[in-house]
């Protein structure tokens, strides 16, 4: 297991690897094999120049209200950090909260990098149609496209709710531009 | 808890490549659009960094949005190279100026690097050693054992029971090199008559209609496309499975204001876009299409919105027609239906019987397409119209499978007829075509030995063997299957599976020793009590055929395992470039055709590699649409070999047909082309009449009328009777195929799991079914010709006169789905995916085809649909989504 102590909680043991697992089941506790690269192992430099996901608090329960998203930038800074926090009103993979409603994904395509921000359609609980391409993906799965051409998921944004703080903890899926969310700090 | 469907657990990075990665060049390996690709490799322990100076694609990270340079995940993977792992990646091009403009591609091709055999992923399914059914089990053995039982069966065959009995079905697309030398062996050598590619039962035009104008399916680029001012887009949405013809193209190119008129009974992505902007959805009932052609042909003629100047240029006369022998010469397939008398027309004669048939007036246009006659008038307006200023509309027109194939001549006729009258066929932005489906990889290294087929339609007319036909009346005694999934792409499937079952496992003699004569002895009882022999060549273990009921299975190496070469849906040949190692004992196609072919004794087959098949391949282009003659000539010229001249053109290679002019290569934009100025022939260089005039003795376009009465029995007799559902199918873009490569990838199987079946809420409510629910489509009413290989009297072969002499079975066929409830099917139609193999929708499909010319009506099919349970997906939050397809 390619575990990693995430830098931002020095207060809790936390394991990146295990909020991605964490997410993928529901809130379910599995176990899944890490698929490390050794190619990686080997490069000792590059493997301690990468930063970990940032603790950042994005939002508060009570203050969601179904169906209206709300912008906020994460893991860092830049461009292409931009994502929406949303209450689906529908359980959703990876959804937080008491309904497990609750999730985030990056607004940019992962065909071509599409601004996604403003596509939300609420009867379906879908991002999209992107503007160039048309793809649209499902947020109560992971972002999994739905119709169109984007070769990956929307990266979902892994949440964490601490009574009514909303707190974003991880990326899972690599948001596109980047080449490694992690490394890409400015 | 503690139910676990698919899940996709992405990465959050990819490995950059290196600066000093090699870099190849190849194209996509699915569908016509064939968008051109960068291969990077580089050895594993390595990697590139984020500067531009750091990596070999010369960029900073993180890209910039539409940059073509960006790497998912999907794109990245690890292969054996010289014996080495190695990292890699295959990406769009993004330097690329043509088809996939700036790196733009489809979640398919974008997806190809997964398609790389990695030991460590689904892809070490691979076929990777020669196996042999030795007492029931498939065992390794090695080439020359399997190839030596292949040839003595073969020879024993081929002596006792004639070429007749040697049967090859294979893919008719992947890559010249094997398409070559798989028919020189089978046609140009053997000489079988029992042949057929992957998508039909036997050989010939997929659009005879088209054809027979005059009209080249595959002569527009994909600039007229993108330049038209209007599409009439038939039988496909050109997003799902033509992707970036239309994302680059269609909604971009010359021309992005354009309007889109879409023919379909279910509504997609691309529908609901061209909808928003303007467009038409004209909402068919599956079948009908010749009926609603015709009706807009009509009305236009009535309004005088038909294009006279072109017409009194460009289309034949009667005269022409019948002094100039139509289309082609005397006792072809299509010579008949030009000429003598009963389709062929000139265009003052169609007019006239046009305004007089019952069958293309409005009111009944209504009520047999259920297109209302408004939308009709209105899409004919959009076509034909002139503008206030006097000028046209460019108009063009594309169909697809679910156009051809359901009304195989009469709706091409009357496609290609509406086409024309408006103008189309011969200019920039003014074209009729196909959109495509699997690309242009054909060449014929034999020509079809039509007069050994015994089929035959009214009159002297040979046609072509039935393959599947042939097969049930039991007349072959080897197969040899080759890329494909015979069985569930073909109709009626259920019983050709049975009569394979029968003739194969059921058979009393089967291999128990691995001794290469005691084999062939064994073989020769089984073909001599009546069973057949199955040779299943492929690059995955395909269901039954190739795990169940073949004796041998051969492992074959395929894209990206060889140098292969072929052309795009705008005639575009490219070198798709080897670059790892093919798994195990796999080899390409052309040379386990050429190996086999040695053993028989067979001489021509000595090529040394997939370069010499290449070489020797262009003669038999010479003068057709794919003719790269004048590449090898020039290759041959400068001292290199073709593959390697072709290797410097990159991702934008040439279109053929490829011309000599002042010593250069030049390639041909469009066919039928009005626009182009050729001078006298340079060196080798053919001019193909098809260049600049139609593709008929006249090079005028020719006129068919189109009768519903042709067709109006079969489709009546399969329309949907009490409960039953039309079901027809299709595909969507996440899919290739039979999904031989998706199955692999686990990002596509969480989306995809198992088949789906798309049903109208009104539909489901009455079957109590949701989306989610586990459904069986099954019909008792699967008719299945049989036999009736020659017909005398002009309607022996109708549906009509076959049910009366006794040639139409009445069989069953079943498969589940899993219900997907969207209103964006007609009420009344259910649509499931066209050919996935454990779910096997063609078996409710009637073995029909289209006695004019052979070709199956795969969309068309009546099924009782009931829920059977819930899947495991219903209420799964990671697989399957059930949201619908045509969100705008």
């Amino acid at each position: 297991m390619n575990e990693q102590r995430c830098e931002h909680n020095s207060n809790e043991v936390r394991y990146c690897l295990s909020r991605r697992e964490f997410l993928l089941a529901g809130g379910t506790a599995i176990t899944l094999v890490a698929l490390g690269d050794l190619a990686w192992a080997k490069e000792k430099g590059l493997a301690l120049q990468r930063a970990s996901y940032p603790r950042t608090l994005v939002g508060k329960v009570s203050k969601l209200k179904i169906d209206q998203p709300i912008p906020f930038a994460y893991p860092w800074d830049d461009a292409h950090s931009q994502n929406l926090l949303i209450k689906l009103g529908v359980p959703a993979g990876g959804g937080v909260g008491p309904q497990r409603d609750i999730v985030a994904f990056n607004t940019m395509c992962t065909h071509m990098g599409g601004p996604l921000g403003g596509t939300y359609k609420a009867p379906h609980k879908v991002l999209g149609p992107c503007p160039f391409h048309l793809t649209t993906f499902d947020l109560t799965k992971h972002g999994m496209v739905v119709s169109g051409q984007a070769t990956e998921s929307l990266p979902q944004i892994v949440l964490e709710v601490s009574r009514d703080q909303i707190y974003a903890v991880g990326v899972m899926g690599l948001i596109y531009g980047y080449h490694d969310n992690k490394a890409a700090k400015a | 808890m503690g139910k676990s469907d698919y899940y996709y657990l992405p990465e959050d990075r990819v490995p950059l490549p290196p600066a000093d990665a090699k870099v190849r060049t190849t194209a996509c390996d699915y569908c016509i659009v064939g968008c051109g690709y960068k291969v990077y490799t580089w050895p594993v322990g390595k990697e590139g960094g984020p500067k531009a100076k750091q990596n070999a694609l010369g960029v900073n990270f993180p890209t910039s949005i539409l940059s073509g340079k960006w790497i998912s995940p999907n794109m990245h993977n690890i292969a054996m190279v010289d014996d080495r792992p190695h990292h890699v990646v295959v990406i769009p091009d993004g330097d690329s100026k043509v088809v996939n403009v700036g790196g733009n591609h489809s979640i398919r091709g974008g997806a190809l690097a997964q398609k790389i055999f990695n030991s460590n992923k689904p892809s070490q399914e691979r076929l990777q050693a020669p196996r042999m059914r030795v007492r029931s089990v498939l065992q390794p053995v090695s080439w020359e054992t399997a190839l030596d039982v292949m040839a003595g069966i073969s020879k024993y065959v081929l002596e006792k029971y004639g070429e007749a009995a040697w049967a090859m079905k294979t893919y008719s697309y992947q890559y010249f090199e094997n398409t070559y030398a798989l028919s020189k062996l089978a046609l140009g050598t053997i000489g079988t008559p029992a042949f057929a590619p992957h998508d039909k039962p036997g050989p010939g035009n997929d659009t005879p209609g088209v054809d027979d104008a005059g009209i080249d399916p595959f002569g527009p680029s994909y600039e007229d496309w993108g330049a038209a001012d209007v599409l009439f887009i038939s039988g496909t949405d050109p997003y799902e499975t033509k992707t970036v013809l239309f994302t680059q193209w269609i909604m971009f190119g010359a021309n992005p204001n354009k309007k889109l008129i879409f023919v379909l009974p279910r509504k997609t992505g691309g529908v609901a876009w061209g909808e928003k902007r303007g467009g038409l959805f004209l909402n068919i009932i599956p079948g009908t299409d010749v009926v609603l052609q015709l009706a807009m042909i009509r009305y236009i003629l009535e309004q005088g919105w038909e294009d006279r100047e072109f017409i009194d240029k460009w289309v034949s006369n009667q005269w022409e027609i019948d002094e100039g022998f139509g289309r082609g010469t005397r006792n072809t397939p299509w010579q008949w239906r030009t000429t003598w008398g009963k389709y062929g027309i000139g265009f003052e004669g169609y007019k006239k019987w046009i305004l007089g048939y019952k069958y293309a007036e409005l009111a009944t246009a209504e009520q047999i397409t259920g297109i209302p006659a408004a939308q009709i008038k209105q899409a004919a307006a959009m076509v034909a119209r002139p503008n206030a200023n006097g000028s046209r509309p460019k108009a063009s027109f594309m169909l697809e499978k679910g156009n051809y194939w359901c009304n195989n001549y009469g709706n091409t006729t009357s496609f290609a007829t509406l086409g024309l009258i408006c103008g189309a066929g011969n200019r920039p932005g003014q074209v009729i075509g196909r959109g495509g489906g699997h690309q242009r990889g054909w060449i014929g290294g034999g020509s079809y030995p039509r007069i050994k087929s015994p089929e035959k339609v009214p009159g002297r007319r040979k046609k072509e063997i039935d393959l599947d036909r042939w097969v049930v009346g039991g007349h072959v005694r080897f197969a040899w299957v080759v890329g494909t999934t015979w069985l569930q792409a073909m109709a009626g499937s259920q019983e050709l599976m049975d009569v394979f079952k029968k003739a194969t496992q059921g058979n009393p003699h089967q291999l128990a020793s691995f001794d290469t004569q005691a084999a062939i002895e064994t073989l020769k009882q089984r073909v001599d009590s009546g069973g057949m022999v199955v040779v299943h060549q492929d690059i995955y273990p395909v269901e039954p055929i190739g795990t169940q009921f073949a004796d041998i299975v051969l492992p074959a190496a395929t894209w990206g395992e060889e140098d292969f070469t072929r052309c795009n849906g705008e005639r575009r040949l490219r070198l798709y470039s080897k670059f790892y190692d093919p798994p195990g004992q796999s080899r390409p196609d052309w040379w386990i055709a050429a190996q086999f072919a040695q053993r028989m004794g067979f001489k021509g087959f000595e090529w040394k590699d997939s370069n010499e098949v290449f070489e020797e391949a262009a003669r038999f282009s010479r003068g057709g649409t794919l003719d790269y003659y004048c590449l090898v000539y020039k290759a041959k010229q400068e001292g290199r070999r073709a593959h390697d001249l072709l290797r410097k053109l990159g991702t934008q290679g040439i279109q053929t047909p490829i011309r000599l002019e002042g010593g250069k290569l030049v390639g041909t934009r469009r066919l039928h082309d009005s626009t182009l100025k050729l001078g006298t022939p340079e060196g080798p260089t053919v001019h193909a009449k098809k260049l600049t005039v139609f593709n008929s003795h006249s090079g005028k376009a020719i006129l068919h009328r189109s009768y519903w009465e042709d067709f109006a029995d079969f489709w009546e007799a399969v329309k949907p009777k009490g409960d039953e559902l039309w079901v027809t199918n299709g595909r969507i873009g996440e899919m290739w195929q039979s999904g031989f490569d998706d199955k692999r990838r686990p990002y596509i199987m969480a989306r995809w799991p198992y088949a789906f079946l798309e049903i109208h809420p009104e539909d489901a409510k009455a079957r109590g079914i949701e989306s989610g629910d586990m459904v069986s489509v099954e019909s008792d009413r699967v008719y299945v010709q049989t036999g009736a290989y020659v017909g005398i009297e002009d309607d022996d072969l109708t549906f009509t006169k076959l049910m009366e002499r006794g040639h139409i079975k009445i069989n069953s066929g079943s498969f589940t789905c899993v219900a997907m409830v969207t209103d964006a099917v007609r009420q009344g139609v259910a649509f499931n995916y066209f050919n996935w193999p454990e779910s096997p929708g063609n078996a409710i499909v009637p073995r029909v085809p289209d006695p004019i010319t052979n070709r199956y009506r795969f969309k068309l099919a009546s099924a009782k649909v009931r829920k059977i349970g819930e899947s495991s997906y219903k209420h799964s939050l990671t697989t399957m989504s059930f949201a619908p397809r045509d969100i705008a």
